[in-house]
């Protein structure tokens, strides 16, 4: 199914998506850039069943599925070895949904109405390894920090430290990641993994609640 | 409410029976029998038109109630005329007996505390009068009457506050509930179609990419819609500041928020909104055509943070003390004003060509 032995490597992409007319655009829009589009999925057990067969790079994914949510089909990707990469593109503007699909591994955010140019753009980045934040994503983040904080005892939760806070502030007040490493004298790629830290502390706490939920509930035995 | 006039109208009942069934058996001791029967008589008729009209009638008019004490009045001023003076001075029921209560208890139904004390007091005041003077064991009546009047006027009013709570939250469940459902179709549809239509259509370039351009608009613009929470008061009085600030979001203005709710007095969410909508009105007017701002909502612990950025054509912040000393208070100054009043703050920083940050903060209690 997937065009694998490209000379170039193309990155291959799963589009989950339960909109036909939308699915097929956003693909045509992938392959004219370039990507290989491996598999198409308009549901949550499909997306899961695909993506394990197909081992796309990265996964496109909306939130929004007829039988479930793309928060599923985030935790269940994230079991599979290789994990692919996930991209959440969503029209939802659901806010707990975004948070929890990225807390449960995804690594970038768009919102629909993106441009073209800003969606490839963002999966090569997401291809890449990089977090792909928009200002909405990063003020979700802040706020998510903010709610554990308050939930709990401080040293068992994650914090950011203040060069984290402060670079995910200006992410969500619109400044580029150059503009950043500007006003604040870091190098791009030092902003960037700030940025990523934020996320990555933000999946491990969630990882380790499942693994403590886990061994609560005696799965372990 | 209709609740309650049933109440009063099973008291009042029961207390008929009782005082007649007691008269019945010579208390209190007539000495002039035809008199003390008619006076009872015409409770028993003035028991059923109130009662009857208390439960059919959708509102019960204050001139009936004002009527009910009247007669309650006059039953216990005629006592003398049917019991001996010795036996009324010395502490014997009036006629009426405790359907006097009956009255002060629709009082307070009508009128709450003010009410029920009210009507307590016009009859104690008549039971006083009629025993002609005051002594320990006499007034002992009148002070009961007067209290059924207030704590059935405050348990009356703290049902009708739990009623109407009740009834709030059932109408915002439903509102909550159809507005989710919308929510869900105008997702399934309409923002589906068009976003797709912007993205072909600034793909195609010409007139469709204006096309475009307008469908991404309003997909933005229904999306927010759809997604932003009910600006609903709280039973502590707290608004959700998200609510205020979202409907600000526009083409070139992001707005950034919590997943979770962020609570903050009315009063002060209010001021709040108000000064973030001067900022970004600054923004239209000063920074540019193309400029954009980005709107970000904090919560932190101790305070609430909105700050907004944009990144247009920027001042010399010295612009702005300068401003101030020539007497220009322009809106810098009604933003800082609003959150003074608020109990917060305001900072405004620019540069040049490098935009504009605005940073209110309002502390919490």
């Amino acid at each position: 199914m997937c065009p694998g032995a490209e000379p170039s490597a193309a990155l291959r992409i799963l589009v989950v998506d339960d909109h036909p007319i939308w699915r097929d655009g956003v693909a045509r829009d992938l392959e004219g850039a370039g990507f290989a589009v491996c598999g198409t999925a308009g549901d949550v057990a499909q997306a899961v069943r695909v993506a394990t067969a197909t081992r796309p790079d990265v996964v496109l994914l909306d939130l929004h599925l007829p039988d479930g949510s793309g928060v599923d089909v985030a935790r269940a990707l994230a079991g599979i070895e290789p994990a692919p990469r996930i991209l959440v593109l969503s029209a939802s503007g659901e806010r707990q949904d975004v948070l929890d699909a990225l807390t449960a591994g995804a690594t970038g955010y768009l919102v629909k109405s993106a441009s073209s140019a800003d969606l490839v753009e963002a999966v090569r980045r997401v291809s890449g390894g990089d977090a792909v934040f928009t200002p909405g994503l990063a003020g979700l983040v802040l706020g998510e920090y903010r709610r554990l904080a308050n939930d709990g005892p401080a040293d068992a939760q994650p914090h950011l430290t203040e060069r984290e806070t402060e670079v995910l502030r200006l992410v969500a007040k619109g400044l580029t990641y150059p503009q950043i490493a500007d006003r604040l004298v870091l190098s791009v790629r030092t902003v960037q993994n700030h940025v990523q830290n934020t996320l990555t502390k933000l999946q491990l706490h969630n990882k380790a609640q499942l693994v403590r939920y886990a061994l609560e509930q005696g799965i372990d035995e | 409410m209709q609740r309650w006039w049933r109440v009063v109208a099973a008291y009042r009942v029961l207390a008929l029976a009782y005082t007649v069934g007691v008269a019945a058996t010579g208390a209190p001791p007539y000495r002039h029998e035809l008199a003390g029967g008619v006076v009872l008589a015409a409770l028993a008729v003035w028991t059923v038109v109130t009662t009857v009209w208390s439960l059919r009638a959708r509102d019960v008019p204050p001139a009936l109630v004002a009527a009910d004490v009247v007669v309650a009045a006059a039953a216990i001023l005629l006592t003398p005329v049917a019991v001996a003076r010795a036996d009324v001075a010395g502490g014997a029921s009036t006629l009426p007996g405790p359907w006097a209560a009956a009255p002060v208890l629709a009082a307070a139904v009508l009128r709450g505390v003010p009410g029920g004390i009210a009507a307590g007091l016009v009859l104690g005041a008549a039971d006083i009068a009629e025993r002609a003077g005051l002594a320990q064991n006499t007034v002992y009546g009148a002070v009961l009457l007067v209290l059924v009047g207030g704590l059935g006027g405050y348990v009356v009013r703290l049902s009708q506050r739990a009623e109407a709570a009740t009834a709030a939250a059932a109408r915002l469940e439903a509102a909550t509930a159809e507005r989710e459902r919308l929510a869900r179709e105008i997702h399934d549809s309409v923002l589906q179609v068009l976003a797709l239509v912007a993205r072909r259509g600034v793909g195609a370039g010409g007139d469709a990419a204006e096309l475009g351009r307008l469908a991404g608009e309003q997909e933005v613009a229904l999306r927010r819609l759809v997604a932003t929470p009910l600006p609903v008061v709280d039973a502590h009085g707290d608004v959700d500041v998200r609510a205020l600030l979202e409907p600000l979001g526009r083409d070139r203005v992001t707005v950034s928020c919590p997943a979770t709710p962020v609570l903050l007095a009315r009063g002060y969410a209010e001021e709040l909104a108000a000064a973030s909508r001067a900022a970004l009105a600054n923004v239209e007017r000063h920074a540019g055509a193309d400029a954009h701002a980005w709107v970000l909502l904090e919560d932190d612990a101790d305070s609430v943070v909105v700050s907004i950025r944009d990144d247009g054509v920027g001042f010399d912040p010295s612009r702005l003390t300068e401003a101030a000393r020539d007497g220009r208070l322009g809106v810098a100054q009604s933003i800082l004003g609003r959150m003074q009043s608020a109990g917060g703050s305001a900072l405004v920083d620019s540069t040049p060509g490098a935009g504009t940050e605005v940073e209110l903060r309002v502390p919490r209690r």
